[in-house]
């Protein structure tokens, strides 16, 4: 009898046990939000166009409003911004902050690049590829075009592409603006492992810059149907003294008329770029 | 139940056959996307040794012999192996040896173009004539950016119809429920295109690469761009120009593409080509205008040249 009792009372025990964990774990885990599968798939649908809201692509750290050229006006001023970068702090190694201000002092100035080039440093205002993360939170959209094994990624600004491989796993052979990117599923978060990007784009207008040793893991998770949580780490030893993150949503344009169009920019960035070659006459 | 040898034999013999004439067939259950559209996705090549209008000596023949193609084959592939001994002038303006160009296939035709039967682009309307004798290619001035053609500026490749060049003619299709992406490799640019019936832009927004519009019909993609910029052309057309294209899958390695152009303003008749697309390897990023020291060339030569 007594072990009987013995018995209940460890079984009730275990219950409550299993039934605390289970609620807690519930409560934990079970996501908020179940987003719609991609159809005749187990994983979440993220096609759509998105775009981010924000101001990093001024500058990723927290900022105040700043003045732009003074002859337009308050045309190209530059919106305050609260910062995507969590704690807001680059652990910059010391010279890399040095060359950061550098960066920002020669951005739309002329200056010997090599033997050959003479011209601003800002990648952007040359209408490059803007590079990973970059791309994701420029004041464009970008449609996401998700297929079963692969992914594309159309980004307005200079015609970026990405094609990023759910069925590939060998690593890149060279090095490239946009990056060589494999991803899996964690769950409902998407989960891409950029390497391979080039030395040559920056983090924003504040010449935030990083190297080649650059290594950047993207997460995008469906939050609710027309926003994704978008969080990149960013690994770069030759530039930071730790790895650092962003986060911030994208959200899904809902313009009657939305639709992805083109932002060809090379005709638009030849002067900056080739102006001081022009024959006098011809100017 | 026993089987005569001879039937085992000849369904042995037959099986590769039918297995063939099989995958040429249009898909009706194989090529099929999770949620049940044609399946076009994957990595492809439209390189090919045919080209676009027919050569005079074949008349009105519109297919190859063996032989013919065999020949043709071997040619290219000698031709684009040639290399002068190394360092040597010729070896320098050969630049572009084999490692460079992608032979492509021939694709067993004698034209890309199909209609009309002659092989050829139709004769220009009295307003296209009037349009190329005005063209200013020949003007050969280097005063700025905009005086060299688009593809040295690193704008764009060559507007569509995408018809294959000496290199880098891969493409990428990647499907979604309602969508269709083709990115093409050169000059990085994806063209999203939707597969709803959705009206076209507004007629002021012009774009290098149009805006198109897509439908299945049967197994076939079938894309219809309009919106055309008038800084580029196709052969010579105003950026009124019509096109339909077709993605037709015909085996897993293999997808049938043709297009058909129209535009009175240019041509007495509309015309179509086919060309086959092949499965291809992977795809690599084609930055151009990042760094483009052949125009900065170009034109500090030009400068140069001037204070002579």
């Amino acid at each position: 009898m007594r072990a009987n009792i013995r018995a209940i009372v460890r079984n009730l025990t275990a219950a409550i046990a299993i039934l605390l964990f289970t609620t807690t774990s519930i409560a934990l885990q079970v996501p908020a939000y179940n987003a719609p599968r991609l159809k005749g798939t187990t994983h979440p649908d993220l096609n759509g166009l998105w775009q981010a809201l924000n101001e990093a692509n001024w500058d990723i750290q927290a900022h105040a409003a700043q003045p732009g050229p003074p002859q337009f006006g308050a045309l190209f001023a530059v919106p305050a911004g609260s910062g995507i970068v969590e704690g807001n702090e680059l652990p910059y190694q010391p010279w890399a902050l040095a060359k950061k201000k550098e960066n920002f002092e020669n951005r739309l100035v002329r200056v010997k690049v090599d033997d050959v080039r003479l011209e601003p440093l800002d990648p952007e205002a040359k209408c490059y590829m803007p590079g990973v993360p970059r791309a994701t939170y420029m004041p464009f959209p970008f449609q996401i075009i998700q297929g079963n094994n692969r992914i594309v990624i159309a980004y307005e600004f200079a015609s970026a592409s990405r094609i990023i491989y759910l069925d590939k796993n060998e690593p890149s052979v060279t090095e490239s603006f946009m990056g060589w990117s494999l991803a899996r599923w964690e769950g409902d978060t998407l989960v891409i492992d950029v390497t391979g990007l080039n030395d040559k784009t920056w983090f924003d207008r504040a010449g935030n810059f990083h190297s080649d040793a650059l290594h950047v893991i993207e997460r995008y998770t469906p939050k609710s149907p027309d926003m994704l949580w978008y969080e990149a780490t960013i690994d770069d030893p030759k530039i930071f003294t730790r790895p650092w993150k962003m986060s911030f949503p994208l959200y899904r344009r809902l313009d009657k008329t939305a639709q992805f169009l083109e932002f060809k920019c090379v005709p638009f960035a030849e002067e900056l770029v080739y102006g001081h070659l022009r024959k006098e006459t011809s100017k | 139940m026993k089987m005569r040898f001879g039937s085992l034999l000849a369904i042995m013999l037959l099986m590769p056959l039918y297995a063939a004439a099989q995958s040429e067939k249009p898909a009706t259950t194989v090529w099929r996307t999770p949620w049940g559209d044609p399946d076009l996705q994957g990595s492809w090549s439209n390189a090919t040794t045919t080209p676009l209008q027919r050569p005079a000596k074949y008349g009105a023949r519109e297919f190859l012999t063996p032989e013919e193609r065999r020949e043709l084959d071997k040619e290219t592939a000698v031709g684009t192996d040639k290399r002068g001994p190394l360092g040597s002038d010729q070896d320098v303006n050969d630049a572009y040896n084999a490692f460079w160009w992608e032979r492509g296939w021939s694709d067993g035709r004698t034209s890309l173009i199909y209609d009309p039967a002659d092989g050829r682009i139709p004769a220009l309307t009295p307003e296209g004539q009037k349009r190329r004798r005005n063209r200013s290619d020949d003007d050969e001035s280097y005063n700025g950016p905009e005086d060299l053609p688009l593809y040295t500026r690193c704008v764009i490749r060559a507007p569509l119809p995408r018809v294959p060049t000496g290199y880098d003619n891969n493409y990428e299709i990647v499907q979604a429920p309602g969508y269709i992406a083709i990115f093409q490799e050169q000059m990085h640019e994806t063209r999203v295109i939707p597969l709803d019936s959705r009206p076209h832009l507004e007629s002021n927004v012009r774009q290098w690469l149009g805006d198109s519009r897509g439908h299945w019909e049967g197994n076939t993609l079938v894309v219809e761009t309009t919106n055309f910029s008038d800084q580029t052309s196709f052969e010579g057309a105003t950026k009124n120009m019509r096109l339909i294209e077709r993605w037709t899958r015909i085996a897993d390695d293999r997808i049938d593409y043709r297009f058909t152009v129209s535009d009175p303003a240019t041509w007495t008749r509309p015309w179509s080509a086919v060309i086959t697309w092949h499965k291809a390897g992977t795809l690599y990023e084609y930055a151009c205008h990042e760094d483009n020291y052949g125009l900065y060339g170009i034109l500090a030569g030009a400068r140069a040249q001037e204070k002579k």
